[in-house]
């Protein structure tokens, strides 16, 4: 329990955050420790008890808790100190301190030598969209009603709707229905699904749930619990059309409008943070702007599969304890990464070519034809049947490639049709 | 069997709990009802929270009366009941010749009404001060006094203050109508919880003010309630506005604003649309359009991406414009302090000092007034983590565990504050949410909802399940899992 | 008689478009998938669906009021429910470990529902 001598500090246990420890142990740091302001570890997979995560890392499906169970095995076998009960509430931005609170120890200060930012995501909440009407009890984010089914034990109503089409707010559908409630239908303001499309399939379709694209809810009903909502067809500019108005009957509004990367620390740590992923800044080190400051997950950009969540948190632990030992000096930013017209995020920003690495994208509106996910120079081209926004794309580069060019002024990545 | 007072005090808003306050400082039983499960509701609850200059205002009207006075006397509460008051200062904005006019005339109405440090200066003086401010603005006429308040805090502290000093609160209690002596003289009230006895009635219920007077047999005003709709946006915009921003006002009213909150809020609004309804405080999309082409008008990059929430208040508009504070001569006892609408949280505590000396000066047959030697003025707020420095932090911490415990991450609250709100009367999510500020932020509770709920779960000794929002029936949850499958007969899953 | 139906595969995030060809009932061809799992699923759809059932359980004393549970294989699509009334009825005693097996043989298809996390006692 030593304060003094942290050479990798990581804050969140959930996928990201332990493997994070796993990567800084493993690339040999001494003292590595991981932050978790629960009781218990493994973030929100814990909440998340449908199977549907670690195919490619374990060649099976699992639920969330067995995801991490394997994980926080691991991970207590490199050696990783765990402090659970622990919350982050400030970091310095100059001299890197970090403060945390417990019940039995108080307030802390720590002084590691490095630091990951393990946090996560949140849910877009309703503010975010501005839906006219009453404020009754019985709106959630598809995310807290899953923590109260899945976690306490309660169910938040008996006949739903869904507003959105995110992956959580399809699992949350069946979740519902599973326990004996209803779900009227499913609401997407957009022309396509937000989550993926076996979701719509094994969540909606398997139990006759309506998906209703380009539709969404313009008015809330209800002075204490919520009794209904307005639905509506949007046009093209996405308001609402007030002759397809209906009223729907319902005791529960849930919110799958999307996530955004969790970034009070990362903002109180006065990293860069990018406009359009919401999350830090980073290189492919998962190097924020400042040098002793790592990134990694959900909590830098806002990833599908929670495969690409840990091997990121490897990388970032990794390269952190490479921080800590002295061995990365200074914010390295050599070649700017940059997006094609129809790319909307991706991640990370920049490369250095000091190791092989992979670049994450999705593309702002649907290619439903073959298409191709290539960079400019052309390091990488791969074709695809379609691409979505729902479903993350990636490309790879090798060192090799990037240190063969060394006056490479940007790379860009970007996925067009063929 | 009735419970008797010397004072029966319809409606805890900022006016009635006002009140409450000043009347404590004497020797009197003081009851003070309000239909709301917390506080503060109704209007109170749903406003600007401006501490007006007070130059709009035309001299001789009551409102005028009260406003510079009630003013000055924030600045003095504030340290008093440990309440947020940003002393941020108003600018009112002339965007053509015609308005500017208009500033000059508020400019002699303010200096009529003694309202101190007024001052007209140039747009690009405004732009200096305020870089966000429209270029078309030509002239603003600055108000150093006034100010912005943490509404709930305010009110949270007169009620509080009021209770130490001896006044009794009780919530969901609603007025269903007056008892009368023999004489016609006000006898008390029946109430959802009973009768309660007191010799003065003081009518404080807001937007239901006017039907209360009715009942009273003053029908001299009428109550016009009036929807106004507000944007709430995210803390990361603190600093865009440095004050309170006007337009000119018309006859539409003040317009729409613009406003950094006491806690670094951006907020805009209100809207004046009358309506039937007294309780309807939904937000409508023509409302929330007008409030968002206010907002551009005056600061054209208005973050609107930020917005957190929406909301609306139900103002206690009048036929007749002004305050209406009276006692009636028949029935003796009763007093109204009704159709306080702006500058009516501004004016607060000028008008309860004013009513006490009403009361004294009319009523001082019907009950004594003895100073209250062991009166408290002292009203310390819960510790607000967030703003304490890290020494206090840490003495919180060592104190009570609890304090070393996040419960909402977007405003930093503890555990420890969440319990010390809930020891305050706190018993639903939305009040823990005033009194603390856990849900405000940016994920407006989704984080901390269900945190807030199994708190107050534990502390009350009652199921989760019990747990409203609001009060009434806005139940968070409906019951525990697995309880419908074992309900339900059919299968829809095989379907 | 030969028909089609079509299908989006569920064994992995891609989501393929299947769609598979039958002639008298009998699986004649699957297209639109990526892998073999794709084949067989589709096969499996058409004959018998199958899917994993994943809920929660009840527990007597344990540092949460519920434990996750999951069918350790995919079970019959029309059982489900009758599963999920067969869980809703059970109350666990805290410690519970993972892969722990709750019920045998649920409902008669050959199918065991186990814990899926470690669970403390309170």
């Amino acid at each position: 329990m030593l304060n003094n001598n942290i050479d990798v500090l990581i804050i969140g246990a959930g996928p990201a955050g332990v493997a994070a420890g796993i990567g800084a142990r493993k690339q040999g740091a001494e003292h590595v420790v991981v932050l978790e302001r629960d009781w218990d570890l493994g973030g929100i997979l814990q909440q998340c008890i449908h199977p549907g995560f670690g195919l490619r890392t374990f060649r099976e499906e699992l639920t969330g808790p067995e995801y991490m169970h394997r994980f926080i095995q691991q991970a207590h076998e490199a050696g990783v100190e765990f402090r659970t009960n622990t919350m982050v509430f400030q970091i310095d931005r100059n001299s890197n301190q970090v403060w945390t609170m417990n019940r039995e120890r108080g307030i802390e200060c720590l002084n590691p030598k490095a630091i990951v930012l393990t946090m996560g995501c949140r849910e877009r909440p309703l503010g975010a969209i501005r839906i006219p009407g009453t404020r009754p009890a019985g709106i959630y984010t598809a995310g807290t009603a899953q923590r109260f089914v899945n976690m306490e034990g309660y169910m938040p109503g008996k006949r739903a709707v869904i507003l959105g089409s995110g992956d959580i707010g399809l699992i949350m559908a069946r979740r519902m229905i599973w326990e004996g409630a209803e779900v009227e239908g499913v609401y997407e303001v957009m022309s396509w699904p937000g989550g993926l499309r076996r979701n719509i399939a094994q969540c909606l379709d398997d139990y006759g749930i309506p998906f209703h694209l380009e539709t969404t809810v313009t008015k809330i009903h209800g002075k204490d619990r919520l009794e209904g909502v307005t639905v509506a067809k949007v046009d093209a500019n996405k308001a609402p059309i007030k002759s397809t108005e209906r009223f729907v009957a319902c005791d529960t509004l849930l919110l799958a409008i999307g996530l955004i990367p969790e970034n009070e620390l990362s903002r109180m740590a006065g990293v860069e943070i990018h406009q359009v992923t919401g999350g830090p800044v980073v290189n492919d080190l998962l190097q924020t702007s400042n040098p002793a400051i790592f990134a990694a997950g959900n909590v830098v950009i806002v990833y599908d599969l929670v495969d690409n969540v840990s091997d990121e948190g490897l990388i970032a632990g990794a390269n952190a304890a490479r921080y800590a030992a002295g061995e990365i000096s200074g914010s390295i930013r050599r070649i700017p990464v940059k997006g094609g017209e129809n790319v909307r995020l991706f991640s990370p920003q920049f490369v250095t070519g000091e190791s092989d690495t992979t670049i994450f994208m999705r593309v702002t509106r649907p290619i439903e034809q073959a298409c191709r996910v290539f960079t400019t120079p052309e390091f990488y081209t791969q074709r695809l049947r379609y691409a979505r926004p729902g479903e993350m794309n990636e490309v790879k580069i090798k060192a090799a490639q990037v240190k063969a060019m060394p006056d490479l002024q940007e790379i860009i990545v970007d996925i067009q049709p063929v | 069997m009735a419970k008797k007072y010397d004072v029966i005090i319809i409606g805890a808003g900022i006016i009635g709990s006002g009140i409450a306050r000043e009347l404590s400082r004497y020797k009197l039983k003081i009851a003070v009802l309000d239909k709301a499960s917390e506080l503060p509701s109704g209007a109170s609850r749903a406003n600007s929270s401006m501490i007006h200059g007070g130059f709009d205002d035309k001299p001789g009207t009551v409102k005028a009366k009260f406003c510079v006075p009630g003013n000055k006397l924030w600045h003095k509460l504030k340290d008093e009941l440990d309440i947020h008051l940003d002393e941020c200062g108003s600018y009112v904005c002339a965007f053509t010749d015609e308005e500017k006019l208009h500033l000059e005339k508020l400019l002699a109405q303010g200096n009529a009404n003694g309202a101190p440090g007024l001052e007209i200066i140039s747009g690009d003086k405004l732009r200096e001060r305020e870089p966000n401010a429209s270029k078309e603005i030509i002239a603003a006429l600055w108000s150093p006094e006034a100010g912005i308040i943490n509404n709930f805090e305010a009110v949270a502290a007169f009620i509080e203050n009021a209770q130490t000093n001896g006044a009794e609160l009780f919530l969901e209690t609603l007025v269903t109508g007056l008892i009368f002596e023999t004489n016609g003289d006000v006898k008390g009230v029946n109430t959802n919880r009973g009768i309660f006895e007191a010799p003065v009635l003081i009518n404080a219920a807001g937007v239901h003010s006017g039907e209360i007077s009715q009942w009273a047999g003053d029908t001299s005003f009428k109550i016009i309630p009036t929807k106004g709709e507000y944007f709430l946006l995210d803390r990361t915009t603190q600093g865009f506005i440095h004050s309170f921003m006007f337009s000119c006002p018309s006859k539409a009213g003040k317009g729409i604003t613009v406003a950094q909150t006491a806690e670094g809020n951006l907020l805009s609004g209100p809207t004046a649309t009358e309506q039937d309804d007294p309780e309807d405080n939904s937000t409508t999309p023509e409302g929330l359009a007008e409030v968002l082409k206010g907002a551009r008008r005056l600061v054209p990059n208005f973050p609107v991406n930020l917005n957190i929430t929406t909301f609306a208040g139900v103002r206690a508009n009048t036929d007749t414009g002004d305050f209406v504070i009276k006692a009636l001569e028949n029935p003796r006892g009763f007093v109204n302090v009704a159709g306080i609408k702006s500058p009516g949280f501004t004016s607060a505590p000028a008008i309860a000092i004013y009513v006490a000396d009403l009361l004294r000066e009319n009523l001082a047959d019907k009950i004594k007034f003895i100073p209250n030697e062991k009166f408290v003025p002292e009203r310390r707020n819960i510790p607000r983590f967030l703003y304490s420095s890290m020494d206090e932090r840490k003495e919180l911490a060592k104190s009570d565990p609890a304090y070393a415990q996040i419960v909402c991450r977007c405003e930093t609250v503890t555990e420890g504050q969440v319990i010390e709100a809930i020891r305050r009367g706190a018993r639903t999510v939305t009040a823990v949410k005033m009194l603390t500020r856990a849900g405000t932020g940016r994920c407006q509770g989704g984080f901390c909802c269900p945190r807030v709920a199994e708190i107050l779960s534990r502390e009350l000794g009652v199921p989760l399940d019990a747990i409203t929002r609001h009060g009434g029936d806005s139940k968070l949850l409906v019951g525990r899992t697995k309880e419908f499958l074992l309900n339900k007969q059919e299968a829809r899953l095989n379907a | 008689m030969i028909s089609e139906r079509k299908f989006i595969c569920v064994s992995c995030p891609l989501g393929c478009g299947l769609t598979v060809t039958l002639e008298d009932g009998e699986v004649k061809s699957v297209e639109g998938n990526s892998c073999p799992r794709g084949a067989s699923y589709a096969k499996s759809e058409v004959k018998d669906p199958r899917r994993v059932f994943a809920s929660t359980v009840r527990v007597k004393n344990g540092k949460l009021p519920v434990c996750p549970i999951r069918s350790k294989t995919p079970a019959p699509r029309g059982k489900l429910f009758e599963i999920a009334q067969a869980v809703a009825k059970l109350e666990i005693p805290a410690p519970i470990k993972i892969g722990q097996v709750l019920i045998h043989n649920a409902c008669g298809t050959d199918v065991d529902i186990v814990a899926s996390r470690d669970l403390e006692s309170a």
